[in-house]
């Protein structure tokens, strides 16, 4: 616990030293989000496609934070020589990425936050969720399972050197179209959005946007088939995170991979 | 004989220093490819390259097809091309920054690299046109699926190839000079210097009219959008590709015009860019933060 704190200190109380971080990650990703919002302007689509795509936004906050500060951190920490550090204190690498999670977390939901708070503000978007309790439950459980695939990409990542930066910059783009970020997944087909929900923000989005427009969005399944897939994400990855980072460790370490930096 | 025994006069300097330029430019863009491509195979190497610009295009696709229910407009040309063509200012641009932030920061080379008798100009210069050549493939990748997948009017009736090779080459010349202003402030910012080129993206992705119309933007924005030599390329590259027919950002401006415009605004930056890369490499000489490190 007190490894997973210390862990988890200079995401939430650090950060707070250079408030730089206040622009780059409210502000850009919200420049991005203004421009898909203008999209739907320029096709004269309904109200509810700009709170899309401003769910969207928030929902590219939490994916980028999983993407490189869990899965590509251990590259960033190799190149500072701190992954040497994490293999020698006694706490374990598990507790060290459940600290990464949390602070994670907690600096992300200031940035979604705010990014749902303006983008809604600059629009004039309304929202009206019919079941706040629910709403939380899948918000909740996402978070879960988004990080458990985070924890697990961070134990492949431990292997790659460079790759590891492309990597996460192809997990982008991609990404956001597979999971709806900007739309309905729906449209997607059903099949392939079934296929693409094996990423947990799929089966969040399209949850969290049932009960936000309740009655004009196409769901996919109904919310609790969706949230009892989300839970059923969050334990798969949870265990296949566990097993991965002992056979990546162990690969890492019989391939002298752990301090190759470049 | 005589020739060889005399010093060389001020053509003579001229011409060396342009060959300088020549080969300092050709080195670092072979360097800049390899940095840029040899971290994997070539074959994922393909795939990293398309993958992100094809994602990007069946966004705006699936964001058009369920406003128009599957109908199909001009805007949907005006999306692929858009789409194409900005890998050319993430690598080109935002890509030379980070190649100098990366030299200073990750691979820790910038001294060596500065300090060596070349000028460091021109080996900026080679590092952004090798990384605006990796989007060559993503651009013609994205530019086929949607003449063949989307059945966008990309036809060789409606495209004018010199008026598209002009306006291209011009908006490589753009893309450069604003990649030196963006270094140009790199040089002066250790902290969030990784940070700064992907807001200068975003924010030309948000007013340049890359994937929507300037004319949808707040009237306030115009004079910027049109201060920027990406918003005249992608204009002229639209017309020059999708003919007449296109969705126009500026509807009030002929293809000759909006290329002369093109000319002028990327003229305008080089000079601009020239001028402030000079300050800003002054600047951080006399403060000496030229290799300044984060310890990102």
């Amino acid at each position: 616990m007190r490894a997973i704190l210390g862990r988890s200190y200079p995401r939430i109380i650090g950060a707070n030293r250079d408030r730089s971080w206040l622009f780059y990650d409210t502000v850009l990703p919200l420049l991005g989000t203004i421009a898909f919002v203008f999209v739907y302007k320029t096709l004269g689509a309904p109200e509810r496609f700009i709170g899309y795509v401003i769910m969207g936004g928030a929902a590219t906050a939490f994916w980028m934070n999983v993407m490189w500060a869990m899965a590509a951190q251990f590259y960033w920490d190799k190149q500072g020589g701190n992954l040497e550090l994490y293999m020698i204190v006694p706490c374990g690498i598990p507790a060290i990425l459940l600290g990464m999670s949390f602070g994670g977390f907690v600096g992300t939901m200031i940035r979604a936050v705010a990014i749902v708070l303006i983008g809604s503000l600059l629009f004039g978007v309304r929202y009206a969720v019919t079941d706040v309790p629910v709403f939380l439950l899948v918000f909740g459980v996402a978070i879960v399972a988004i990080y458990g695939l985070g924890v697990t990409f961070a134990s492949l990542f431990l292997l790659w050197g460079r790759e590891a930066w492309h990597m996460a910059e192809l997990f982008m783009e991609p990404v956001f179209l597979a999971s709806g970020f900007y739309f309905p997944v729906r449209a997607l087909g059903f099949w392939a959005a079934m296929g693409t929900s094996i990423i947990p923000l799929t089966l969040a989005l399209d949850a969290m946007r049932q009960l936000m427009f309740a009655g004009s969005h196409p769901a996919l399944l109904p919310v609790w088939w969706e949230l009892g897939g989300l839970a059923a994400l969050a334990v798969l990855f949870l265990v296949v995170a566990r097993l991965s980072l002992r056979k990546m460790e162990f690969l890492a370490r019989r391939e002298g991979r752990l301090s190759l930096r470049f | 004989m005589a020739e060889a025994v005399v010093p060389p006069g001020r053509a003579g300097r001229r011409e060396s220093a342009l060959r300088t330029w020549w080969r300092v430019v050709r080195v670092s863009y072979w360097l800049g490819w390899q940095v840029e491509s040899n971290w994997t195979d070539p074959l994922l190497f393909f795939i990293y390259s398309v993958a992100r610009p094809l994602g990007g295009v069946l966004i705006l696709v699936f964001m058009y097809f369920v406003v128009a229910s599957g109908g199909r407009g001009p805007v949907l040309g005006f999306f692929v091309v858009g789409t194409a063509l900005w890998p050319f200012v993430v690598r080109g641009m935002m890509g030379t920054a980070w190649g100098h932030i990366a030299d200073r920061e990750h691979f820790k080379t910038l001294r060596y690299i500065y300090s060596s008798p070349i000028p460091y100009r021109a080996y900026l210069v080679g590092r952004s046109l090798a990384q605006a050549t990796s989007a060559v493939a993503p651009a013609v990748i994205t530019l086929l699926f949607g003449r063949y997948v989307l059945g966008v009017g990309l036809h060789a009736a409606t495209i004018d190839l010199p008026y598209t090779l002009v306006a291209l080459v011009l908006g490589i010349a753009g893309i450069v000079a604003l990649g030196l202003v963006v270094v140009s402030a790199a040089f002066l910012i250790s902290g969030e210097a990784w940070r700064m080129p992907e807001g200068v993206g975003a924010a030309l992705y948000l007013v340049c009219g890359a994937i929507f119309p300037v004319t949808t933007l707040p009237r306030l924005l115009h004079p910027v959008a049109e201060a920027f030599p990406l918003t005249w390329w992608l204009e002229a590259m639209r017309r020059g590709l999708l003919g007449p027919e296109t969705v126009k950002s500026f509807a009030w401006a002929d293809p000759g015009p909006v290329l002369l415009y093109q000319a002028l605004v990327t003229l305008a930056w080089i000079a601009l860019a020239s001028l402030v890369f000079g300050v800003a490499e002054q600047r951080a000489r006399q403060l000496g933060i030229l290799d300044q490190e984060s310890m990102y």
